[in-house]
């Protein structure tokens, strides 16, 4: 029992310890949210625990989480006893959890930013997320510093991209051989996507998030469209399309204008926002790829 | 005959939506025969290879089911048969949604092999149970529920754990109607050709097994093989729809039901009619899906719309089921040894929870290992656990013996909350606060949640209250009114957004977020039920008796029915809002009880509760470590270990 309960102890110390290597003391962050987790990457503080990491790492390739990382758990139930054993000085979470913000509260204060509300771009908000995460943190420097950087990327890839603004652009997501998920201009990509100059194809807004999957013949209604594959489409639904009349029939595919993305986290922030500007630029410019 | 006419509209309005759709893509400019889509324009593709496949496949799914549900209903002699109710659809299902999830690479070769398999393994498992109980109609269709409850319970969860990126798993769970080329209609016009031919092969063998089974075997009849051949025809004309259009509930229930009402008496007839008249259902349904595209509403899958008729038609098919179960068949555990010092045993049983909860308060696990919590740790980690354990111990009670309580009221041994449907009313009930509410609260969703529950309460005690109800048949109002409230959740869902995903989670149950008021809430209500078991413990004496007894010595059965109905209720209500719909505590802890010799009434009542909190105490503990740091969902673990437990007591030979 003894030695157990030393291990206990040494396990604390091994969690608490895991960000003793800076130079000053920085504050330890615990992520609960994916996209204030991107934000705390992108402003150079990885916090020291994260949740739901083994999806993480396995859909999205950048940025990459260390493996000193402590896994929370589920986003939906996180581990609120491992939690507590991270010691946090700042919880970053987000409304979709306010279920638990009062559980949140009990262990340390909490960081709660909107980037997704119904019907509004999600990027200025990213990007306010950045300011008010280096306020919180105390490191204004490197939100200042992130966001000029930031901007300016997306300004040099919207102008590597201005031959492009002759079509539209419709972002889509396959699910399987007949349904695909099609982002608006408040999805992050949708947003992006317009901060780069470039036009949605789609104007309504996407039915964001879990389900509502669109038939893949809605892209008939976008016959000039370039369309955007982000994510590697199911294998099973890769076989349907290359025999389907409908799809071999839809002027993208016929006139070669399809184009496809590595994976990429739909509800990410400042990260993602530049990695899906860079591979949209990587796509057009090298030419259209064959999804099926 | 003439009332076969009553088709005719139902088909006209088919046709009718289908053509306005049609019109609305491509005009009167239909594609010539033989379709050649490079001579096409892009509308006509859409029309030749989108919409028209479309209305073909609406037509032989919505066939197939309507045979496959008239097959069932034949040889099973039962008119509450069909794909859904006897679990064989969430049979195929979770199996398509393992083999999406586990080996993506099987999948690629079709997803027929897989559906048949979790389809067969379904409907085994329920004619397993159904065979030892005489096939008596409404245990079929409990354990027809049961199991398809459970199987749909795993494939949610699974989903969940898979995060949103499996769009291609939510999109099946639909049931969407939408095609791309003749490929689906032809695969599924060849088996439905198929299953047709072996229908009518069966259709004279049938109908002498139709004489009875003894009168059959008499004539020289192999009456298990044709049973089998019949289940098996059903079986795979059900598991292709799934494999291929997704889950259409109740189809083969309403077919059945409108052929009846045209009057076809003979199988032959029956057979027919119930294609003709599950095939407009279907087109019918898929018609105002596109003319609600149309009219540029949220896209919507048809499996979802069919899904909301199944609760309403098993209400009104309830006065068509006579004498239920036939007497002797569900009494097997009557004479069970009674415990000599039964208040020794209760207080064994309750030391060793208390002993369970207060090691489970000290130790953990930390990431690399387990551990004892030192003085701080437990100092911190208190405030946290102690409401979990005593909540998840409460419902577990709650849960206990409100089962005990159903099963004495019903003399069912499958009775449990699960079946009496204050779980999905509950489950609806949070549904609603969570899209109605702007930010709701936890004191919103708390009255959603106890208002749904009540509100499927009153439905179900307005059942019980009729008189010459037999107890069976509230246990059948109960799983109708689980019926429409997951058709409707599934309805909402399927075109919700992030919101979705929070109901989903809570649909799987979790202590996590239990408040010490929470907790002693909780508390309150066990004690609350407990004490009016205690007060009714005569009625929970003579009521297994059955009804003429009870009437012998004096007692008013319906307004004990229905009082004893609403302590089951308020106790399911309170305890689901922290388990989830689905558990089976309610199930397992009356017949353990039971089994050790707690016979009776309050003895019963009382074990059941102490059993029911250890089992869920011991589930928050498993759930918590089997994935840790990853907590999976309490009510999902408690059913995986309640599962095997109710098929083993389902399968066990009634004596």
């Amino acid at each position: 029992m003894i030695q157990r309960r030393t291990f206990l102890t040494a396990a604390g110390i091994l969690l608490a310890a895991s960000s003793s290597g800076r130079a000053k003391p920085a504050p330890r962050l615990a992520a609960i949210d994916w996209a204030m987790m991107e934000t705390a990457i992108a402003l150079g503080h990885m916090p020291v625990a994260g949740a739901e990491l083994i999806r993480y790492r396995a859909d999205v390739e950048q940025p990459v989480i260390p493996q000193d990382v402590v896994d929370l758990g589920l986003r939906g139930s996180p581990n609120f006893e491992l939690l507590q054993l991270v010691r946090p000085d700042l919880i970053l979470s987000s409304p979709y959890y306010t279920q638990y913000r009062a559980r949140l509260e009990g262990i340390a204060p909490v960081l709660s930013l909107t980037f997704f509300v119904p019907g509004e771009p999600p990027l200025p908000r990213a990007f306010a997320a950045l300011a008010d995460m280096g306020h919180e943190i105390g490191d204004t420097a490197a939100a200042a510093r992130v966001a000029e950087a930031a901007d300016a990327a997306l300004d040099a890839a919207a102008a590597r991209l201005a031959p492009f603004r002759d079509r539209p652009v419709a972002l889509i997501d396959i699910g399987d051989a007949r349904h695909m998920r099609m982002f608006g201009f408040d999805s992050l990509f949708g947003s992006t996507l317009e901060r780069l100059g470039l036009t949605n194809a789609r104007s309504q807004p996407t039915a964001f998030g879990f389900m509502a999957p669109v038939p893949l013949e809605s892209l008939a209604d976008m016959p000039d469209a370039r369309v955007v594959v982000i994510g590697p489409p199911p294998l099973a639904a890769r076989r349907a399309l290359a025999r389907s009349v409908l799809w071999r029939a839809l002027p993208p595919v016929t006139q070669n204008r399809v184009h496809a993305l590595p994976g990429l986290n739909p509800f990410g922030a400042i990260p993602t926002v530049l990695r899906f500007a860079a591979e949209l630029e990587r796509a057009l410019t090298s030419g259209p790829t064959t999804i099926a | 005959m003439t009332r076969t006419l009553t088709l005719l509209p139902a088909l006209g309005a088919a046709v009718l939506l289908w053509l306005l759709a049609a019109h609305a893509l491509a005009g009167w400019h239909w594609p010539a025969l033989p379709f050649r889509p490079e001579a096409m324009t892009l509308d006509q593709i859409r029309l030749a290879f989108g919409l028209m496949p479309r209305g073909a496949i609406a037509l032989v799914a919505g066939a197939m089911l309507g045979l496959s549900g008239a097959i069932l209903q034949v040889v099973l002699r039962n008119p509450v048969a069909d794909p859904t109710t006897l679990g064989i659809q969430s049979g195929a299902q979770l199996a398509l949604v393992l083999g999406t999830v586990i080996a993506p690479g099987l999948m690629e070769y079709g997803r027929w092999p897989v559906a048949v398999t979790g389809a067969a393994a379904a409907s085994l498992l329920v004619m397993a149970i159904g065979a030892r109980r005489a096939f008596a109609p409404v245990t079929m269709v409990i354990a027809g529920m049961l199991v398809g409850m459970t199987a749909s319970a795993i494939a949610t969860a699974v989903t969940l754990s898979q995060g949103e990126y499996l769009l291609s798993l939510v999109i099946w769970n639909g049931g969407s109607l939408v095609q791309q080329d003749w490929s689906g209609v032809r695969a599924l016009a060849f088996v439905f050709a198929a299953g047709a031919l072996a229908a009518g092969l069966l259709l004279r063998p049938l109908r002498v097994l139709s004489l009875g089974a003894e009168g059959a075997r008499g004539l020289g009849l192999n009456v298990a093989a044709v049973r089998l051949l019949a289940v098996t025809v059903a079986l795979v004309l059900a598991a292709a729809v799934s494999a291929e259009v997704g889950l259409v509930a109740f189809v083969g229930l309403a077919g059945p039901a409108a052929a009846r009402a045209m009057g076809a008496s003979g199988s032959g007839r029956l057979m027919v009619l119930s294609a003709v008249a599950g095939a407009l259902l279907l087109s019918l349904s898929d018609g105002l899906v596109l003319t609600l595209a149309g009219l540029g509403a949220e896209s919507f899958p048809t499996g979802a719309l069919t899904g909301l008729i199944g609760g309403p038609l098993l209400i009104a098919l309830l006065p068509r089921l006579r004498g239920a179960t036939p007497p002797g068949e569900e009494r097997a555990e009557a004479s069970l040894r009674r415990a000599r010092r039964p208040y020794r045993l209760l207080g064994a049983i309750s030391a060793a929870i208390l002993l369970a909860g207060v090691v489970l308060l000290v130790i953990g696990r930390v990431p690399g290992g387990w551990a004892v919590l030192d003085r701080h740790s437990f100092a911190t980690f208190l405030p946290m656990r102690l409401p979990r354990l005593i909540g998840a111990t409460a419902a577990g009670a709650a849960l206990g013996m409100a089962g005990a309580i159903l099963q004495r009221l019903t003399a069912n041994p499958l009775a449990s909350p699960e079946v009496l449907g204050v779980s999905g009313g509950a489950a609806l009930g949070y549904a609603l606060a969570v899209f109605f509410v702007a930010v709701p609260g936890t004191g919103t969703l708390a009255v959603g949640t106890m208002t749904g529950g009540i509100a499927a309460l009153a439905v179900v005690a307005a059942f019980a209250q009729r008189r010459q109800m037999p107890p069976e048949r509230i246990l059948l109002a109960g799983i109708a009114v689980s019926a429409l409230a997951s058709a409707v959740l599934a309805a909402i869902m399927s075109v919700g957004d992030t919101r979705s995903f929070l109901v989903l989670a809570w649909l799987s149950g979790s202590a996590a977020m239990v408040t010490p008021a929470g907790a002693a809430g909780l508390c309150a209500v066990v004690a609350a039920v407990w004490a009016m078991a205690l007060g009714t413990r005569r009625w929970l004496g003579i009521l297994p008796l059955g009804d003429g007894v009870a009437g012998g010595l004096g007692l008013r059965t319906g307004g004990a029915r229905l009082a004893l109905v609403v302590v089951a209720g308020v106790a399911v209500g309170g305890a689901t809002i922290l388990v989830g719909p689905l558990s089976f505590v309610g199930l397992m802890a009356p017949h353990m009880a039971r089994r050790m010799g707690l016979v009776l009434p309050m003895d019963h009542v009382t074990g059941a509760a102490l059993i029911g909190g250890g089992l869920m105490l011991a589930a928050d503990f498993g759930a918590r470590m089997a994935g840790f740091p990853y907590e999976l969902p309490l009510g999902l673990f408690a059913s995986l270990i309640g599962a095997p437990w109710l098929i083993g007591l389902m399968m066990r030979r009634a004596r």
